[in-house]
């Protein structure tokens, strides 16, 4: 069974997926590029983050 | 054996990586550039289909071996090359894979819709047989989600291949992890967004019966004579045989030993 932090983490991709997929299903053009979703993934599950930490 | 990640990802994508643009079309400064056969284009000859082909994936794995210096590359770039261009038998246009043999092997299971534009080829795509194999391997890989852990990508991704560690003096971790990622995370997004986008959205009816959906104009490769099919047996079985006698030759030999009795470098 996966830990208390991998469901953590887990739960984030899940959450950054919703918002990929509600893009995604309005602007087609979103879902075309693996390198789109590697540029959103890298802003949203690393850049956000460690620059909400920083803030914070 | 190890495998590298980056290369068997890019093998993967590299059958459409510089071609699909042309299949769908695109509008550059008033122009619109796109096949007028986009089938023909894509899988087929005269074309690009060549990109399709076991052959092509061997010599470009050669390529990668001999610029890269590393056996790992190449044979993973390989795999990721054949497998796309194995699983795109699966259509009703299918793929040349024993190029320059230019018959294409095809099993029908799904339409090949690229011909009607992106979007009705994404709605055929996810309204029929296609979507459910591709959901079949987000299941499979939900089911592995100890591979997408942190611990297994350092014990065992990172330590497979010098590339993490040398991309590991300019990148962090954090985004070495999500490199890794990104590729299920992209695959099974989309997978959801082309799905509520074709089914709820719009109302693309599924057709999930063998060569669905059939609401689609879809493109078809003419089936396969009893001598075609007859060579394709001979040569998937010389590739088996072949197979089978060098491992037990590796196994009596070690690859040194080989490779000295060839005289190669």
């Amino acid at each position: 069974m996966p830990s208390k932090r991998q469901l953590t983490v887990a739960g984030g991709y899940v959450l950054a997926a919703a918002v990929y997929i509600s893009i995604g299903v309005f602007y087609t053009d979103f879902l075309l590029s693996y390198f789109v979703g590697l540029a959103y993934l890298l802003l949203v599950a690393w850049l956000v983050p460690a620059g909400v930490r920083r803030l914070f | 054996m190890k495998l590298a990640f980056v290369p068997l990802l890019f093998g993967s994508y590299s059958p459409d990586l510089l071609t699909k643009w042309f299949v769908y079309g695109v509008n550059i400064g008033g122009w619109h550039l796109r096949a007028s056969n986009p089938a023909q284009f894509q899988r087929g000859w005269p074309g690009v289909g060549f990109t399709h082909s076991l052959l092509f994936g061997v010599l470009v794995a050669f390529l990668v071996w001999r610029l890269s210096g590393s056996k790992t590359w190449a044979i993973s770039f390989l795999i990721g090359q054949w497998a796309h261009a194995i699983t795109d038998t699966g259509d009703t246009v299918g793929t040349m894979l024993f190029f320059p043999w230019t018959i294409h092997i095809h099993l029908g299971a799904w339409a090949y819709a690229g011909q009607t534009g992106r979007l009705t080829d994404a709605a055929a795509y996810f309204s029929g047989p296609g979507a459910v194999w591709d959901l079949f391997w987000i299941v499979y890989g939900i089911f592995s989600w100890r591979v997408l852990t942190r611990s297994y990508f350092e014990s065992h991704v990172f330590t497979a291949d010098a590339f993490w560690a040398r991309a590991n003096k300019f990148v962090p971790m954090a985004a070495l992890l999500i490199l890794y990622r990104t590729a299920f995370f992209y695959g099974t997004s989309r997978w959801i967004a082309w799905s509520l986008w074709a089914h709820v959205y719009h109302h693309y009816p599924y057709d999930i019966s063998w060569g669905g959906p059939h609401w689609v104009h879809a493109a078809y490769s003419p089936d396969l004579t009893w001598p075609q099919l007859a060579g394709v047996l001979g040569i998937v079985a010389a590739g088996v045989a072949i197979f089978l006698v060098s491992r037990r030759e590796f196994g009596k030999r070690s690859w040194a030993a080989i490779r000295a009795k060839l005289k190669l470098a």
